[in-house]
Formats: structure tokens, sequence, C-alpha cells
């Protein structure tokens, strides 16, 4: 029944192949085409295999699994290459092919004068695909591939213009970083074999719970493990420093890896792996409280900087601090339901930017633009949308999402008052800073005088008012959402509701923006007052609280000095310098015992008679 | 028909040297189709190659020193199936390649001839005194051809390299006739055939230093750290066809050395040795890898990546269990595909820049984007990127670390020690691949090409296997495992008692 999913992951794979091969004998058209075509092909059968789910009763839809051929068997290590199709599996297809399709369009327009047309969508299909087998994986041996896959291409587009110093230096630093995190998912998965002695999703989330008790050493080893993967890949501290370099892309690419799809696969393979973590609850309160760290902390960084794609990436780590904290307090449905949102209005934020910075030649920084309201209303409307769907704005789609995590942190078996407290803290701030890059963006004068910006093409309007529309109106799916996803995660979330708290939280959303409104009404004056005011904080939040410069100090260099070192004191000096030592020794010693080779009879009847006579001795007196 | 397969080049090598010097053509003819021959054969093998029996198949024997029971003695198993199939297709690549050396090409033409038959023999040896012939006549050829034809300090690092090689050597000669006289004091049976002596039981206290001497000559030849200082030497310095060998082939002789000789032969001392060995193949992963990120020379820069990487194979076989050799044997053909593969990616670059350092290269993806792809698909199967084969390797020897009950504790350690090798394999990887290909430079020289259709045709079979092994590793391993369950569960049945009730 489900055989025909092979061929979600199988178009996107044709379009990557096909793209890199004959790339460039084709015309551009054709390269989009065939690029954008793929992914529709598999958002297609994604829709197929939707409805072949729905036709089912809700308990039979969860582990069907399909096999391909039996990818290895050695020794007790078995695998099939298979994948997995369950309501969360298709949930996330709908996302990556849904959100995916419309990026690829809008890139048809935003990168229409890029000489390399054709590799981006050789790339772009060749995400898609990963990202696939990412989510359609039905053992952790095939999840790590498609996670290191997204990495790969990650790696690709960030530095997709690789004549840039800048952007190679990018994509270095989020791939290294990305191994750092398959590494501590591959160890997860040795630990996992070890315990299970399989590594299917299915036979381990059967067996796990008769297995261990909770807290147990080996699973709170194999949660933890896990974790380093899955932070590494959606950017939490403190691993987080590659996701705002990641910006050095194209942005397409921010809006669709690096915001609306890869990012997430961190709470997707919590979502996944709920099973083993609810037998870990120190590890479930460790997820919420490095979400809610994150989201204050990224949301922090946010409020001071001025490139526009930046502060969306920070506001993307903050996003995915909420998500983590619904894992973590174990309402996992919510959290995948503001991963959907997110998905929309932040993808949104960013093709919107993208569409300002097209029609700005390539201008990232906010003080140059302004006033743009007028010059591109359709861009500007669907900013707007973007950014009150981010800050929680009643009725739309992040006011549900975002509202019902922030209940939940409080009233869930494992929320409390100081996550609901910090989660109404980075609402705020969320909302102030997205105004901020709204009001400067948009409302006054265009400061800078030598540009002349225009509306977008038709291709890369119609993606932003697709996704506009469900920014503005996906919150309604939220009880599909939970409804559809509990076969998988066992229970549907009950929703509380508290007049008081609720007016807080969204208080807290809609005093953000006013106070964005507010200091950008005042004069240049007085906000200069305020920055001297609070300089060394604003110092401090500009330079991203400095973990790069303490990164570099702590262990770039000394991994790079240790290497040099190594090389010239153990490697020449000492080690290759005994090696030849030894021989020169033993030619020394050999031209000693040369000497007595010295051809004289004399000599050499001295030496008989100092040998027999040792001998005699030997004998006689031993 | 093994014999063939040895022989073929063996033979061609000694006609060359009948060929006129001038007469390229016929040079060439010899070379290719001598190679080649010994490729097809050995694809045949693979072929007519019984899966599930785990004995040694196609076996030849012939009296060679009645007197001492000597015999020439080949067959082929599981493990060796697959090293003599890597030999044999790295001997065509590295052969077609020499085609560039422009002095004295007939000799070394021929000299690479013998140094393939020479790694096949050794592979394919049954008899300890026949092994031990084949890994002296592996000797001679890279004495010159790095000698002869290398480059810095050639022949400091040829005397070197013999020299190390030869000590390890000398001393596994004196445990192979030990080991004859063991079997001897048993049975009052005086053989050598390999077969036979892995069943004798030897006692503990003998088993260590006879162990010991084995491995000394092993691990200098793999090599194990840290004994590895004749490498990044003769690896620089030795000319890149003869290296594709040497790396790709030569270094693998190590390790197959342990699986036939040291695992089967003293598994008492392999298991009170296996910490330390573990431990010291580790370091170098470790080791190897940190020195490499700190490398300028693209040359230098892949001989310590592969004292890295043959440290992971050296640790699957100490891991002593199914996972871990069998991954270890895999990934000695990954190694070998990957390693040559980067050599002959950096004999392009140095051919059309002058040049390898990574200082004054920049900025070759634009000239060159045929070579930017192959480039980027072998670089990320050497830094084991999931999905490529340099990652079904690593993953069960890391795995069979890990379940292995050989390293009392310490396997937590070691993997992690394997986790940051492959963080650090990523680091010096991009280093190379983005240092030389991206950015962009002023001078690069004019007329820069991309490789042309015959260089293409040189590493498109390694990219090939790049991504089949990776996806469909399984024919790969079937093969192996018969052999690697039979190793595991060796029965010592010619034991003392049974050696004294005969005398008497």
């Amino acid at each position: 029944m489900f055989a025909s999913s092979w061929l979600i992951l199988l178009f996107p794979l044709l379009g990557f192949i096909g793209l890199s091969w004959y790339g460039n004998r084709i015309s551009k058209n054709l390269a989009g085409l065939v690029g954008c075509g793929t992914v529709a092909a598999s958002f297609f059968m994604t829709l197929v295999t939707l409805s072949n789910l729905l036709f089912l009763p809700p308990e039979e839809r969860v582990g069907q699994v399909q096999v391909l051929y039996q990818w290895v068997s050695a020794g007790t290590f078995k695998l099939n290459m298979a994948i997995l199709v369950d309501p969360l599996s298709v949930f996330m297809f709908l996302i990556v092919t849904g959100v995916g399709l419309v990026i690829h369009i809008y890139s048809m327009g935003y990168m229409h004068d890029d000489p390399e047309y054709s590799r981006f969508f050789a790339y772009l299909n060749l995400f898609i695909f990963s990202m696939l087998v990412l989510v359609a994986a039905a053992d952790f041996f095939f999840l790590i591939v498609g996670w290191a896959l997204v990495g790969l291409a990650s790696y690709l587009l960030i530095g997709f213009w690789r004549e840039k110093t800048s952007a190679v230096l990018a994509a270095r630093k989020a791939f290294v970083m990305n191994v750092i995190g398959d590494v501590g998912m591959v160890i997860a998965a040795f630990a996992i074999f070890e315990s299970f002695g399989t590594l299917n999703f299915v036979d381990v989330f059967a067996a796990a719970p008769g297995m261990f008790r909770p807290n147990d050493d080996t699973m709170l080893l194999i949660t933890l493990l896990l974790l380093v993967g899955a932070f590494a890949k959606s950017a939490q501290l403190p691993l987080h420093t590659w996701l705002p370099d990641a910006m050095e892309g194209p942005t397409p690419v921010s809006a669709l890896i690096h915001a609306a799809t890869m990012v997430t696969a961190g709470v997707y393979l919590v979502a996944r792996c709920h099973v083993l973590y609810e037998l870990a609850p120190y590890t479930m309160y460790f997820i919420a409280g490095v979400g809610i760290i994150t989201a204050v902390f990224a949301g922090s960084m946010a409020l001071v900087q001025y490139d526009i794609k930046r502060v969306i990436a920070y506001s993307t780590m903050s996003q995915l601090g909420y998500m983590f904290l619904a894992m973590g307090i174990g309402v996992y449905s919510l959290g995948m339901f503001h991963l959907m949102t997110h998905a929309f209005f932040k993808a949104l934020l960013f093709l919107a930017a993208g569409s300002v910075i097209h029609s700005l030649d390539g201008e990232q920084d906010i003080r140059k633009m302004g006033g743009l309201k007028n010059i591109m209303p359709l861009t500007h409307a669907t900013f707007l949308i973007g950014a009150l769907a981010l800050a929680g704005f009643p009725l739309t789609s992040g006011y549900f999402s975002k509202e019902a995590i922030i209940m939940s942190s409080y009233y869930a078996e494992m929320g409390n008052f100081v996550f609901w407290a910090i989660a109404v803290l980075a609402a705020g701030m969320t909302a102030f800073y997205i105004f901020r890059v709204y009001f400067y963006t948009f409302v006054g004068g265009l400061r800078s005088p030598d540009a002349h910006p225009h509306e977008s093409p038709m291709i890369m309007a119609v993606p932003l008012v697709v996704l506009a529309a469900l920014a503005l109106l996906g919150g309604v799916l939220g009880p599909w959402v939970d409804s559809f996803l509990s076969p998988v995660f066992g229970h549907v979330v009950e929703h509380q509701h508290n007049n008081a708290l609720e007016s807080i939280a969204l208080a807290a959303g809609i005093g953000g923006i006013a106070t964005a409104g507010l200091l950008y009404m005042v004069s240049k004056d007085r906000m200069s007052l305020i920055k001297e005011a609070m300089a060394p904080l604003y110092d401090l939040l500009f330079h991203k609280y400095y973990v790069d410069e303490i990164y570099d100090f702590l262990i770039v260099h000394p991994t790079k000095a240790i290497g040099a070192f190594m090389e010239q004191k153990v490697e020449r000096e000492g080690i290759d310098y005994v090696v030849d030592e030894v021989g020169l020794q033993v030619k020394e010693v050999s031209r000693g015992i040369s000497l007595w080779q010295s051809g004289k009879v004399r000599g050499y009847a001295l030496n008989m008679v100092v040998g027999m006579v040792t001998i005699l001795l030997f004998v006689v007196f031993m | 028909m093994l014999s063939l397969i040895i022989f073929i080049p063996l033979i061609a090598a000694l006609a060359l040297l009948m060929v006129s010097r001038e007469n390229t053509a016929l040079i060439k003819v010899f070379g290719v189709g001598a190679a080649g021959a010994s490729l097809a054969l050995s694809l045949w093998l693979l072929f007519s190659f019984d899966v599930a029996n785990a004995e040694m198949q196609f076996v030849q024997t012939l009296h060679w020193v009645p007197a001492l029971h000597i015999n020439y003695l080949v067959g082929v198993d599981g493990i060796s199936l697959w090293m003599v199939v890597l030999t044999a297709f790295l001997g065509l690549i590295a052969i077609m390649f020499s085609f560039t050396q422009k002095k004295g090409l007939r000799n070394f033409v021929a000299l690479m001839l013998a140094l393939e038959a020479g790694t096949l023999g050794v592979f394919l040896a049954l008899d300890t005194i026949l092994f031990y012939v084949f890994w002296e006549l592996m000797l001679v050829p890279t004495y010159f051809l790095i000698g002869i034809w290398g480059e810095g300090r050639r022949v400091y690092a040829t005397m070197k390299f013999v020299i190390y090689t030869l000590v390890g050597s000398l001393l596994m000669l004196v445990a192979i006739l030990s080991l004859t006289m063991t079997h001897y004091g048993a049975t009052h049976d005086v053989t050598f055939d390999l077969r036979v002596l892995t069943h004798t039981h030897i006692d503990p206290a003998t088993q260590m230093w006879m162990f010991f001497f084995f491995f000394l000559a092993f691990a200098i030849k793999v090599p194990v750290f840290p004994l590895h200082s004749w490498l990044p030497h003769a690896y620089v310095a030795c000319p890149i066809p003869a290296l594709i060998l040497l790396t790709g082939a030569m270094s693998k002789t190590g390790a197959y050395g342990f699986l036939r000789f040291c695992l089967p032969l003293f598994p008492d001392a392999v298991e009170s040795f296996a910490p330390v060995i573990g431990f010291l193949a580790a370091t170098g992963m470790v080791y190897g890898a940190w020195i490499a990120i700190a490398q300028k020379d693209l040359k230098a820069l892949v001989a310590y990546s592969s004292i890295s990487h043959l440290g992971f194979i050296v640790i699957g076989i100490f891991a002593h269990n199914g996972t871990g050799i069998e991954g270890s044997v895999l990934q000695m053909v990954n190694h070998g595909i990957i390693a040559s593969a980067l050599f002959l990616i950096v004999a392009f670059i140095e051919m059309r820049m002058g040049t390898r350092n990574l200082n004054e290269l920049r900025g070759l993806s634009k000239a060159m984007p045929v070579l930017y792809g192959s480039f980027m698909l072998v670089m990320l199967a050497a830094l084991g990127l999931p999905g490529l084969n340099g990652f079904v390797g690593e993953f069960m020897i890391l795995m069979g670390v890990w379940t292995s009950s050989m390293f009392s504790g310490l396997s937590g350690v070691l993997v992690l020690m394997g986790g940051l090798s492959i963080v650090f394999a990523s680091i010096y990887m991009l280093y190379m691949f983005q240092g030389s290909m991206q950015e962009t430079s002023d001078n690069l020289p004019d007329g820069l090409t991309d490789i042309d259709r015959c260089e293409f045709k040189l590493i498109l079979p390694a990219c090939l296997l790049i991504i089949l092994i990776g996806l469909y590793p399984k024919p790969f391993i079937d093969r192996i495992t018969p052999s690697v369950d039979s190793l595991l569960h060796l029965e010592k049945t010619v034991n003392l008692h049974a050696g004294e009730d005969n005398h008497h």
C-alpha cells in the first residue's frame, strides 16, 4: 500500500542527478522547471500517501515499514534499506515538500541572474532528497545518513558562492559543527545497538519500556548522545554558532534549510524517539532548560543586530528553543504544530526579506533601508503578516502554536513557573526585534539614496502570497495536527486555559511591538542616549556574547597550536629522531665491531685464546 | 588460476627487460596487458568464488623444497579475495598512470608489475615460507621505485623504509621457523602449511614472543603508531603511480597479516595485548589526523590522513568480533580506493600547477569542474560521510569496538578517540578541498585545463565504487562473513597432549 511512497524520495534524487550531470547543457528555464517539477511530483506523492494513511483506522497508521532490500548482514548487525510511513513522517513530508516547492518556485525568480542557476537547483533537489531520507528513515542508521546528507546539502548551499571567502569559511564551520553532532549520534547508535541488538525504530521503541526503568544510566546516555546531534543540527546552545554565519548562502536557502526544514530536524528527532526520552525524565528537563535558555539567549542577540537576515536567523534559533521546550515538557504535538507554523511564517519572513534584498541589489543592512512600504506594497504586506505571526499576534498562526506552548510550560506535568516566565520574556523580545526590523525597513524614508528598489516579479510574489495565507490562517490546523499525530505520540494534549496567564503572555507580545514602535518614533538623539546608557550590555549583545571569540580562544587556537607542536616536537624531534638515532647507533656499534675484523692473524689468535679461556673458566666454575 | 594472477605480472616484468627502452608502445601494451589480464582473472575469481564456503578455495600446491616440506601453496578465502581484487584493480590504474613518467619508462613499468606480483603473492600464499618470500619481494621494487624515480630526500626515505621494514620481517622469519618447530614438537611433522599450523596449540608464554615478532613486522608495514615514521618520508618521496600501489595495496598486507597470522595463531596473546594495541591504534588515529591538519603539502596531508585511517583498520581487527573485523576488511578496500584516488587528484593538480603547496593553490574549481566534482566525492568519502563507502567501514569498526570484550573497559574511550579523529578528518579534508578548489585566484596559469578523458577514466571507477559500496555493501560483506566467522571460532585441535601420545 505504501510502496509508492518510495517515489517521494526518488523524484528529487533523480532531479539532483539529472541537473548535476546535464545542468550545463540545458537552458535555465528547463533547469528551473526540472528542479521545481521533481519537488512538485514529490509533493503530489506525499498527498497520495497522506490519503492512503487517512483511509486506515488510526491504530493501524503507525509502524508501516517498507523494505527495499537488505542493506547489510554482518554478524549480528543486520540492516534493511527501508522507510517508515506513519503520521509523523508524512507530516514532515508535507512540510518539506510543500514549503520546499514554494521556495523552489521563488528561487526561479531570485536566482534568475546567477550564472550557476542549474547547480543551485541541483543542490536544492539534493537537499530535499536528503531531508526526506532523514524523516523517512526506519532505523537509526539511515536517520544518520539523512542527517549527514542534509548537512552536506547545507554545506554546499551555504558555500554556493564559492568565490566568496566568507561563504567558504561559513560553510566549513557549519560542516564541522554538524560532524560533531553526527559523531554524537553515531555513538548513540552504538549504545542503542548494544542494548537492543537492533537499530530499527519499531523494534527499539517496542522493547524499550519493558527493558529500562526511568532514568536508567543507559537511557540517559543514549538520549543525551542523540541530543548532541539534535542540538548541533538545530543550533541550540552551545552548538549554535554556525547558524548566523550560514546566512552567507542565498536567501531561499536560508528560508528552506536554515529556517523551515533542516534546522527542525533536532525537534523531529526528539519527537521520533519520544519513547526513549520518556524513559529519561532528567534528559527531558535538560531539553526544556536548554530550549528555553536558547530562546531567550538568541532573542536577546536579535535585539541589536542590523543585518536583516541575521535578525531572522537568531529568531529561528529562538523559535527552535520553543519547540525544544515543548518537547522537554512532553507536549510533542504542540511542538510539531509550532514547527509547522514556524515553517510557514519563517519561510515567509526570509522570502520577503529576500525580496527586499533582491530589489536593493544585495543590501542587507537595515540602517540603509526604510520607506519600502509604498514602493513594495506586496512585500510589505506579506512581511507584516509574517512579523505578526512570529510575534504571536492574536488569530495569526503563530499565536495559536506559541500560546499553546507557553500555557503548557506552566500546566504540563513537567512545566513550572520559571519556564513560563522565561517563555513570556522571550515572546516579548521576539515581538520587539521583528518589529524593529519592520519599522527600519518599511517605514519612514529610504536611507540609501543610490538604490532603486522595485517590487519583485510575479514568480517571487506568488510564493509570498501562498505562504502569507498559510502563516495567517495555519492556526486553524492545530486540532487536526494534534489528532493526526496522536497515534504516534499515544495521547492528545489537553489544552489549558487561564485568562490571567494568557493575557500576560499576550500583553508581552503586544508590548514588544509597541516598544519597537515607540523607540523607532523617538528621535535619533534619544536613541543614542539609550544606547550609551546601556553600552556594556549593548556591546555584549552586539558581539553575540563573544561566544565565537571564546571558542576561538579555547578550542580552535589550541587545536592548531597542538597540531603544529606535535608535528615539530613529537613527530620530527621525537619519534622520527629516535628511529634515526637507533639506526645511527647500530651503525656506530658495527663500526666498532668491524675494528675487530682487522685482517691481522695475530689479533685473531689473541681473540681465540681469550675466548677459549672464557669458555674454560665457564665450564670449570659453573 | 591463482598462480596466473600472480605470475602474469611477474613474467611480464621480466619479459619487459628484453624490450627496447625506446619502444614505448610495446612497453605500454605489456604493462596494460599484464595488469589487465591479472584484473580480469581476479574478477573471474570473484564471480566463481563460492560465497558460503569458509574454507580456502582454488588451492594449488606444488612441491618446492621437498626436503624441508616447503611447498608452493596458494589459496583464497573471503578475506584475501577482496585484497586480490583490490590489488589487481589498483595495479591496472597505477600502471596506466605510470605512462606519464618521462624517465626510464620501461624499468618503471617492470618494477611496478613486480610490485603488484609481490603484493598479490602475499595475499594468496598459504605456505609461511612462500609468504615470507613474497613479503620480501614487495620490498625490492619499492626500494628502486622510490630511490630512482622519487623526489626530495628520496635516498634517505627509501633507506629508512627498507631498513625499518626489514628489521620487522627478519623477526617474523624467526617466528615463522619457531612456529614450525613448535608444531614439529607436537606432531613430529614438518610443515609450513598455514592451514595446519593454525590448529596447533601453542603455550601462552611462547605465544607472547612469537606474537610480538609477527606483530612488529605487520605493525611496521601498516604502520601502527608509533612505528609510522617511515611513512611520511616514503610517501612524500614516492612517485605517485607507485604510491597508488603502496598506499592502496601494500599497506593492507600488514593488516592482512594480523588477520591471517596473529589472530588465528596466537589467541591468548591477542587477548592480552588487544587493549594496548587498541590504544596505540586509536592514538594513531587521532595523532595522524591532528598532524594532517597542520600540513601544507597535499601529499603529506594525505599521507598523515592514511595513518589515521589505517588506525581504524587495526582497531577493528583487534576488536575481535564479527562486526569489527568485517568492517576492517571492508575498510581496507575502501581506504585502497579512496587514498589512491586522493593521490591521483593530488597528481593531477601538481601536473597542472607545478606545486602541491596549499598556500599557493586556490580557486581551481572554475577552470576544472570535472576535477572539482570528483574531488568533492572522494573527499566526502574520505571524511566518512554517511551514505558513502568510508562511513560503512568506520561505522562497523567502531560498532565492533564499542561492543568488543577485548578492550577491558577502554571501549568507550577508544570510540570517542575515533569520533575525534572523524571530526578532525572533516577539518583537514575541507582545508585540502576548499583551500585548493574554492575562492578565487588571480594568478592561475593561462590555459589551465580540466582533467582530460584519460585522466577521468582513471578516477571514474573509484567514484563509482565509492557510491556503490555506500549504497549496497551487502555483496561485499557477504563474501567476508563466512571466513571471519571461521576465523573467530577456530579450534586448537593439535595440542601438545596429542603430540606426546604419538611420541610414546
